[in-house]
C-alpha cells in the first residue's frame, strides 16, 4: 500500500480553468520525491490537497490507505500532524525565540513540558541550531529561518515532511544546507517530498522527479533530471 | 538542561493572553468593562424596579376597597344584613363594618390636631359605612357599580385612579427599562464581538501556524471565548456587587419590612438580600452566556485561520 495516492485528481479554483488535470501518483514510505514545474504549474495546489486545505473537483486522494476526504474535523489535527511542512516564506513568528518558534507545534498539543524540553533541542541539534535557541528570527539568515521551520515541522515526528519552495528565498549555500538536511531526515525514514523549480538542487540529487506542467503530471522518473 | 525558561509553566496560558491582552490594550479594555458593567447594572436596576413596583402595587391592591356609606334611617341591623350578602358574594374577600361610633373614633384620629373641628362633630352627623375588599382589583369598579343605587346606600367610593395610575405608570417604566436593557444587550455584543475581531486579526499569523503544526480547533478557539466571557462575567460580577450593596441598604433601612412580593407569586415574601442575591445569580448568569455567545460568534465569524 502506498503512504501517499492522488487517482486522477483534478482541481479547479475557477470553475472550467484547471489548475491540476487528471493527475495520478503515488509514494511509498521513506520515498524522497521531487514535484518540479514551474511557477503556476500546480505544485503548491498538489500540496494544499495534500494537507486537505483544498478539495478537489474530481478524484480522490490517500494517505496510508484512508481516502482523506473522509477525515472528519476531529481528526483533522491528527492528519496534519502526520505531515510536517515548511514554506518558501517560513512562516515564523518573529515575537518568538527559535525555541519557542519550534516549541509551539508541541505545546498546541499539549505536550509535557519535560517532553517540549528533550524534543526541541533534538531538532534544533538535527537542524544545527541549538546554539541559536535563544535567537529571534530577525537575527537569523535566510537558511536559519528556513531550517528552523525544519525543525518546527519534525518535532511531530511526522511520517511526512513536505518542503515548498523550501529553497526559493535563500543563497546557493543555503540551499545546499536545507537539501542536505532533508536527505537526513530521509534517511531517518520519514518521506521527504519536495515541490521546487530549483534546476540545480534537482540535478544534484537524482531522486525521483514528478513533473507537472500546466495542472497534468508531464513525467515520472526515478532518478530523474529537471529538464530530463 | 537547556537554558530557557518556559513562562507557560507559571503562569496559565489563558491568563497570561489575558494579561497581554489587557496591557496592550487598555481603553479598549477599560470601555469594554465600563460598557458591560453598565448594561448589566441596567439589567440589575430593570428587574429591582419590576420588584419594588410590583410590591407596591401588591400593597396598593391590597388597600384598594370600596367604601359605602349608608343613609341615617338605615339601621345598623339591615346594614349588617347587608354585610351578610356581600359575604356570600364569592368576588368579595373581605367585609368590614364601620359603625358611626368607630367613624367618629377614626375621624378624631385623622384630625386630632384641630380641636375646633373635633368640637362640633358627633357621632349622629358621620354615616355608617362597610369596607369591601375584593380578591381581584379589577372586580372593584364593576362591584362599585353594583352596589350604587341599592337601597340604604349613601355614597360608594372607590379610589380606581391610583391604583391604575400607578398600574400604568408601571408597564411604562417597564417597557422603557425591557428596551434600554436589550439596547445595552446588543451593544455589549457587538462589543465583545469586534474586540475579539481585532485580537484574531492581530494575530492572524500565529493562528495559521497554529493550524499548520496541528492545533485541534478548541486550542486555537478557547482562548478568545474565555477571554470573551471573562469581560463578561467580571463585568456581572461587579453589577451584582453592587446590586448586593442596594439589597443591603433596603434591608437595613427597612423600607420592605414584610419583603418584596411579585404578582405572579401570590402571598410570598422575599427578603431585600435574599432577592439581591438571587438578582446576584441571574446577572452573573447573563454574563456568562452574554460572553460565550458574544465570543462564539465572533470566533465563528472571524476565525478563518
Amino acid at each position: 500500500m502506498p503512504q501517499i495516492e492522488f487517482r486522477n485528481v483534478t482541481k479547479e479554483y475557477i470553475p472550467g480553468i484547471k489548475v491540476l488535470d487528471d493527475v495520478s501518483f503515488s509514494i511509498e514510505s521513506g520515498e524522497f520525491v521531487f514535484i518540479i514545474g514551474p511557477s503556476g504549474a500546480g505544485k503548491s495546489t498538489i500540496i494544499k490537497l495534500l494537507l486537505r486545505e483544498e478539495n478537489p473537483e474530481s478524484g480522490e486522494i490517500f494517505f496510508e490507505g484512508r481516502n482523506i476526504a473522509e477525515i472528519t474535523p476531529n481528526e483533522m489535527p491528527d492528519y496534519r500532524r502526520k505531515i510536517g511542512v515548511v514554506f518558501q516564506d517560513y512562516k515564523l513568528l518573529d515575537s518568538k525565540t527559535v525555541y519557542d518558534n519550534v516549541a509551539i507545534s508541541l505545546e498546541v498539543v499539549n505536550s509535557d513540558e519535560e517532553d517540549i524540553k528533550n524534543i526541541v533541542p533534538n531538532v534544533l541539534s538535527l537542524v544545527g541550531l541549538l546554539d541559536h535557541a535563544s535567537y529571534k528570527p530577525e537575527e537569523l539568515s535566510g537558511g536559519e529561518k528556513q531550517r528552523t521551520a525544519i525543525a518546527r515541522a519534525l518535532a511531530h515526528e511526522p511520517d511526512v515532511l513536505i518542503a515548498d519552495e523550501a529553497t526559493g528565498m535563500i543563497d546557493p549555500d543555503s540551499s545546499d544546507e536545507i537539501v542536505e538536511i532533508l536527505e537526513k531526515i530521509n534517511s531517518l525514514g520519514t518521506t521527504v517530498i519536495m515541490a521546487t523549480h530549483d534546476q540545480r538542487i534537482v540535478d544534484k540529487l537524482t531522486k525521483r522527479v514528478i513533473k507537472i506542467h500546466k495542472g497534468k503530471l508531464v513525467s515520472d522518473k526515478k532518478g530523474g533530471k529537471y529538464r530530463a | 538542561m537547556f537554558p530557557i525558561k518556559k513562562e507557560e509553566n507559571i503562569v496559565p496560558k489563558m491568563w497570561k493572553n489575558l494579561k497581554h491582552y489587557l496591557e496592550k490594550e487598555r481603553l479598549m479594555s477599560l470601555s469594554q468593562f465600563l460598557a458591560m458593567t453598565v448594561t448589566f447594572l441596567l439589567l440589575g436596576i430593570f428587574i429591582e424596579i419590576i420588584a419594588v413596583s410590583q410590591t407596591m402595587l401588591k400593597y396598593l391592591e391590597d388597600q384598594a376597597q370600596i367604601t359605602v356609606f349608608f343613609k341615617d334611617e338605615f339601621g345598623e341591623d339591615k346594614i349588617l344584613s347587608f354585610k351578610s350578602n356581600l359575604e356570600s358574594d364569592p368576588r368579595v374577600l373581605e367585609v368590614n363594618y364601620i359603625s358611626k361610633e368607630q367613624a367618629l373614633e377614626i375621624f378624631k384620629e385623622i384630625n386630632k390636631d384641630q380641636p375646633v373641628l373635633l368640637e362640633s362633630i358627633s357621632a349622629s352627623i358621620l354615616p355608617a359605612s362597610l369596607e369591601i375588599k375584593t380578591r381581584k382589583i379589577s372586580d372593584l369598579e364593576p362591584l362599585t357599580n353594583e352596589l350604587q343605587g341599592k337601597e340604604g346606600v349613601e355614597e360608594v367610593r372607590f379610589y380606581k385612579d391610583v391604583v391604575e395610575r400607578f398600574r400604568s405608570t408601571s408597564n411604562t417604566v417597564y417597557i422603557v427599562g425591557f428596551i434600554l436593557v436589550v439596547v445595552f444587550f446588543v451593544i455589549s455584543y457587538s462589543i465583545i464581538i469586534s474586540s475579539l475581531r481585532n485580537l484574531i486579526n492581530s494575530r492572524g499569523p500565529e493562528l495559521e501556524i497554529m493550524k499548520l503544526v496541528g492545533a485541534s480547533d478548541s486550542y486555537v478557539k478557547n482562548p478568545f471565548i474565555y477571554q470573551g466571557m471573562f469581560f463578561s462575567v467580571v463585568s456581572a460580577v461587579v453589577a451584582s456587587i453592587i446590586m448586593l450593596l442596594v439589597g443591603f441598604g433596603e434591608l437595613k433601612s427597612g423600607v420592605f419590612s414584610e419583603g418584596l412580593s411579585f404578582g405572579f407569586l401570590p402571598h410570598i415574601f422575599i427578603s431585600p438580600l435574599i432577592f439581591s442575591l438571587i438578582l446576584a445569580f441571574i446577572l452573573i448568569l447573563s454574563g456568562f452566556l452574554l460572553g460565550y455567545f458574544g465570543s462564539n460568534a465572533a470566533v465563528k465569524k472571524y476565525l478563518k485561520y
